[in-house]
């Protein structure tokens, strides 16, 4: 699928000066857009439980807004081809949601273009940085 | 603020009518003095005394410190008028959220905070364009429309009133559906007497960030926000370079063919933990067509820039070599 497609059918936006004339790939493996990175479940020693999981809906999910409201990562699917969670304990504390997917997902971020994600089981981590001082550390919002 | 939807008008096409929120003309003082006049008739109050000052920065030694709570006896004139405002504001139109975050959040509110001093009751003139209709026939709320056309903020007080030009300058960038004040070469908004704000992709920073920022001084910076404008204006490998970071290793960042991934040594601080700095290279072009660096703090238990980088993502450094694609 080219980016403009993307756009047109999920109604999202990208910076004008990225190509839109490009592939986005569908990638199955270990990913990142920007501060955020996607990594197959099983990678994980905690898998979320059962229950909470609800399906995405057809105008798809941010994850995560950087600063000032800005910049969102957007997830989208066909409807009815991913559910997800956001109530599960990650031990790392990065963790902003899980996802199961039966047909290509994509990632929509305005500066970052679009990339897919095959279908599977997957974690979405934020970055972090070490904070000022002794504090713990610090998410990063870009 | 929203970066996703597709917004109904193009960010280019901010209204005519937002324009008089940029305006950097003198203002027209007969036109807001009259206006002011006749606000202050609907109060039942004489006409004020008219004092005009430079910018907002100048007003601060012609008001009395603000006011207590004063439960019973006549409210002032500026309460009065707040109340009247509240409920012109309940009658209008509304306007697109991306209009207020614009004016009042992104520049005047910058601008205030550019000045410590409590100042009570005030409008923004021009700025107050997020609020105030044009056109409506409401008579009332045509009076705050001539003063969106014709000045700067102003004070409202019992007998006088105090109304700052507009500024010489506002310099904004386009985010996402809305702007922010930013200039890379001077201050983003300068008023007559010279007085100035100065703002980083929307961060009001001291004037040093943008007109001379060095190592010496980042390194003396206790704000981190202002640090990291400050460093971004100068740049990664010219901050390094300056303040003598040592390079301990270097890789290849997976998923980001050509791009390297280098970790250095951070000058131990007193009162903070051992820190490194990992120096990494953005997935995406920026709209030059470069690619942005950027600089992440990390543990300095780590010697190597895969383990630092997947550190940050609470992975090893093995896991982290697997990245596929970095966007």
């Amino acid at each position: 699928m080219f980016l403009a497609e993307l756009l047109d059918r999920t109604g999202l936006d990208v910076l004008d000066h990225l190509d839109r004339q490009v592939t986005v790939p569908v990638i199955d493996g270990l990913q990142a857009q920007g501060d955020l990175l996607v990594l197959p479940l099983a990678l994980l020693g905690s898998v979320p439980g059962r229950r909470d999981w609800w399906a995405l809906p057809a105008t798809g999910r941010e994850l995560v807004r950087g600063e000032a409201g800005n910049n969102p990562h957007t997830l989208v699917a066909d409807p009815g081809t991913c559910r997800l969670t956001t109530w599960w304990r990650d031990p790392e504390r990065l963790a902003v949601a899980a996802f199961e997917n039966t047909a290509p997902v994509y990632l929509i971020h305005p500066e970052h273009g679009g990339t897919g994600i095959a279908p599977g089981a997957w974690a979405v981590r934020r970055q972090r940085e070490m904070g000022a001082g002794f504090r713990k550390p610090v998410l990063i919002a870009d | 603020m929203s970066a996703s939807r597709r917004p109904d008008r193009r960010p280019s096409e901010i209204s005519a009518w937002s324009k008089h929120a940029f305006s950097t003309d003198p203002a027209d003082r007969a036109a807001a003095e009259d206006a002011i006049t006749r606000l202050y008739a609907l109060l039942g109050e004489p006409p004020p005394e008219f004092v005009w000052v430079p910018s907002p920065h100048a007003a601060v030694p012609h008001l009395p410190p603000p006011q207590a709570l004063s439960l019973g006896g006549p409210l002032p004139p500026e309460a009065r008028l707040a109340t009247r405002v509240a409920a012109l504001r309940q009658r209008r139109r509304e306007f697109p959220p991306e209009l207020r975050q614009t004016i009042k959040e992104s520049i005047a509110g910058l601008v205030r905070a550019a000045i410590p001093q409590p100042w009570g009751l005030h409008w923004y003139g021009q700025q107050d364009a997020y609020w105030v209709t044009p056109d409506s026939g409401d008579p009332e709320l045509e009076l705050w429309a001539t003063l969106v056309r014709s000045c700067g903020w102003w004070w409202p007080r019992e007998g006088f009133c105090v109304v700052a030009e507009r500024p010489l300058a506002i310099r904004t960038e386009p985010s996402g559906s809305a702007y922010r004040l930013h200039s890379a070469t001077g201050p983003a908004v300068v008023y007559p007497d010279g007085w100035a704000v100065h703002a980083w992709h929307g961060t009001r920073v001291p004037s040093w960030v943008i007109e001379d920022p060095t190592a010496d001084r980042i390194n003396q910076e206790y704000n981190v926000e202002v640090r990291r404008c400050a460093i971004e204006h100068l740049g990664w490998p010219a901050f390094i370079d300056q303040a003598g970071l040592k390079l301990l290793s270097r890789a290849p960042d997976p998923g980001n063919p050509g791009c390297e991934l280098e970790l250095y040594n951070l000058p131990r601080q007193k009162w903070h933990a051992p820190t490194r700095l990992l120096l990494a290279v953005n997935g995406s072009v920026e709209r030059d067509g470069t690619r942005r660096r950027y600089g992440l703090r990390v543990p300095a238990e780590f010697d190597h820039p895969l383990d630092a980088a997947g550190w940050s993502y609470g992975l090893t450094g093995a896991q982290y070599a697997g990245l596929r694609r970095r966007t």
